[in-house]
């Protein structure tokens, strides 16, 4: 193997369990987003546009679709002779089978893919969230502080600081305390999850991690806290630009609406910084006489007869005459029949929408409705 | 028994009538249907019938098509066995042989003789349509044929299935039988078995502007358009990774085909945009076919237009065809308020 300066280890075997019914067959970053993509298809980008060509996906819960998506890396030019994607599941080993038990878990028992390529630098992802970063300016800022590890950090409202792992730093950004979730908070940079870590440390660290009976085997709650009880030099690099963790069914559909605000910072339509993904083949959209579409995303291969706002419409839809569609997120195949409507919902894959069905959140209430397959059944 | 077809593409023909959509690219890089080109049609066809191994034969402008098709990946076609082949050819400038298949395939002949597929079916790039070949050869063998001409209400396809060997003894031969191209020998004296094949499925024919406009809004059709676009015979074009398109505010829509990456502001009726195309608040787009990345500009009003691609068209300006003769804008050209 060719020695590398800076390969990522992408961790995606998140459950996502607060998505509920999207997650029942599916990996957290295998959900669909923005009309077209999957979640994990904004990291593996940014990680080619970044100039990082070798990436381990670590993955456990429900794999199959992740595993068959991410293939052999085309999507994201990623198939390359020397690293590329490999996707890391869980194995068993001579004396027992060893599940990832935790993020920093995950990395160890893969320590001899790092070790095949014996960079100089380890970037830790997560595939859970939507937003565009070049990976390369923080390595710089990484290289340039001396630092032996750097914490992404991004600010988040004072008010909703006290829901995240918050860094405390001090005027040269060297992170002087970290507090998960605290009730009084002192900074408001939250953790994004992303760590790059000088390989050597990284290593030495996971190893001692490992021995210890009573660590839970997490970045953020384990190794961070140790590296700073040691006094290693951890660094925060402010990140500014859209970045949000589309973790529960509320956060996924302000997500997928906020790219309908045009002024939004996450552009898709950003040649320089484009964000790949699976080519589904299909054919252009088509839009009937009847319909009528307005600040909507719509992909290939749909066919709308129908009333479509403020939405976003994936692959193979199909809006029948009548029917009408407000706020809302209809993922790929789905049938949204005649005289139908539906406001502020998100639709899975592959449902069928009886005609004249009406779907919205009960009066008073701000909740996104996540239409499934059981609530249909109950209204027949 | 060895039922493999080879695929073989003829992609010589250049039609005078396509001047002004042809004059940088081949016939067969012509784009169509919003996201594809009329390439791609036969292509997906041949994959989609288990054939592995296609030859191309390209002529006149042929940096596009290359530039479509690179290694063939994206119709499954980059291979370690067989795959896709390149064959321009090297009588650019010979006269006379312009519509004479025969003799580029004979500048090619090692390909024919390597391939141990033993059936070929011979087509054109300028036929649009979604075919299985498989049960042509299962009829072809089921009557014992030697040639078998593709065929749609009697008139014929320019496509041919024959044996392999048979091709190669043609080719070989079209000195002394004075057969130039497939439709020589269909037409000629010689003894073979000639058989007919009633396809019944979709069907255009691109050979001038007026049939390329004609056929294109044939497509708004959604009874059409579900014979051209069916499921499991999917039609494969190269991967742009644009995202979707996105309506804005006052954007108003109405019988239309859309392709993917485009930003739309204004009012479109019966037309065809393809991908990364941007409208802008107020224009108005009729009865029109507007290729890849043109920008039209606020205001703008066209009728009976095909605009190629990389057109810009400045905020204001107002242009009309006719249904029997649409305007026709050139590539990459910038269109200002003056001219109508």
């Amino acid at each position: 193997m060719i020695k590398k300066k800076c390969i990522a280890m992408l961790l995606a075997g998140g459950k996502g369990s607060r998505l509920h019914s999207l997650t029942k067959d599916l990996a957290k970053p295998a959900v669909p987003f923005g009309g077209k993509y999957r979640i994990i298809d904004f990291t593996l980008s940014n990680c080619t546009n970044s100039g990082i060509d070798t990436v381990g996906v670590l993955t456990q819960y429900q794999p199959l679709v992740l595993n068959s998506y991410i293939g052999i890396g085309s999507a994201w030019d990623l198939d390359r002779i020397n690293g590329g994607v490999t996707v890391l599941p869980p194995y068993t080993a001579s004396s027992e089978v060893k599940w990832y038990t935790g993020t920093a878990s995950a990395v160890y028992q893969n320590l001899n893919y790092l070790e095949q390529y014996n960079p100089e630098y380890v970037l830790i992802l997560s595939g859970d969230h939507i937003y565009k970063m070049n990976y390369e300016e923080m390595l710089e800022y990484h290289i340039k502080k001396g630092a032996d590890a750097t914490i992404s950090v991004i600010e988040v409202p004072w008010d909703e600081a006290s829901r995240f792992g918050i860094m405390n730093t001090n005027e040269e950004m060297g992170v002087t305390e970290f507090v998960e979730k605290p009730d009084e908070p002192i900074s408001n940079l939250a953790s994004m999850g992303i760590y790059i870590f000088k390989w050597t440390i990284l290593r030495e660290y996971l190893l001692e991690d490992a021995e210890n009976p009573k660590s839970s085997h997490d970045f953020g709650k384990d190794i961070i806290p140790k590296l700073l009880h040691d006094e290693k030099k951890l660094f925060a690099y402010p990140f500014k630009g859209y970045w949000k963790d589309v973790g529960t069914v509320k956060s996924l559909w302000e997500a997928n609406m906020d790219l309908l605000d045009e002024n939004c910072e996450l552009d898709l339509f950003d040649y320089s910084w484009r964000i790949y993904s699976v080519n589904p083949n299909q054919r252009p959209q088509y839009i009937s006489s009847e319909a009528e579409v307005t600040e909507s995303l719509v992909n290939e291969g749909c066919t709308i007869e129908g009333f479509v706002n403020k939405s976003v419409l994936f692959q193979g839809v199909t809006v029948k005459k009548g029917a009408m569609i407000r706020e809302s997120v209809i993922m790929p195949d789905a049938i949204i029949g005649e005289n139908v409507l539906i406001e502020k919902a998100i639709v899975p894959s592959h449902l069928t929408i009886p005609d004249n069905t009406v779907i919205k959140c009960d009066p008073g209430q701000d909740e996104i409705v996540l239409v499934t397959e059981e609530m249909l059944a109950k209204r027949v | 028994m060895n039922k493999k077809l080879l695929g073989v593409i003829d992609a010589t023909t250049n039609y005078d009538h396509l001047m002004e959509l042809t004059a940088h690219r081949s016939l067969a890089a012509v784009p169509f249907a919003g996201r594809y080109r009329l390439i791609d049609f036969v292509l997906s066809s041949m994959v989609n019938s288990g054939i592995k191994s296609v030859a191309l034969f390209p002529k006149y402008q042929y940096r596009s098509l290359l530039d479509h098709l690179e290694s063939g990946k994206n119709w499954n076609l980059s291979r370690k066995k067989d795959g896709l082949f390149f064959f321009p050819t090297p009588h650019l400038d010979v006269p006379g042989i312009e519509n004479g298949s025969f003799t580029h395939f004979a500048a090619n002949i090692d390909y024919f003789n390597k391939s141990t597929q033993k059936y070929a079916i011979i087509a054109n790039c300028f036929t649009i349509f979604n075919m299985d070949f498989q049960p042509v050869l299962d009829r072809h063998l089921a009557m014992g044929c030697d040639i078998t001409e593709i065929c749609q209400n009697g008139h014929s396809l320019d496509m041919y299935l024959i044996k392999t060997s048979l091709l190669i003894e043609l080719i070989e031969t079209r000195e002394q039988t004075g057969y130039t191209c497939m439709k020589d020998v269909v037409k000629g004296k010689q003894p073979l078995t000639h058989c007919h094949y009633e396809y019944t499925g979709y069907i255009s024919t691109i050979d001038s502007i007026e049939s390329f406009y004609v056929e294109s809004m044939k497509l708004l059709n959604p009874s059409e358009w579900n014979k051209l676009f069916i499921d499991h015979q999917p039609i494969y074009t190269k991967v742009k990774d644009e995202p979707p398109t996105r309506y804005l505010k006052s954007s108003s829509i109405k019988h239309a085909m859309v392709a993917n990456g485009c930003i739309i502001d204004g009012t479109i009726e019966n037309s065809i945009i393809s991908r990364g195309v941007r409208i802008g608040k107020g224009a108005v787009i009729k009865n029109s076919i507007i290729m890849q990345k043109c920008t039209i500009g606020d205001n703008c009003i066209i009728d009976s237009a095909i605009l190629d691609k990389d057109v810009k068209i400045e905020k204001g300006t107002v242009m009309k065809g006719t249904s029997q003769i649409p305007l026709v804008i050139r590539k990459g050209t910038v269109q200002g308020e003056l001219i109508s």
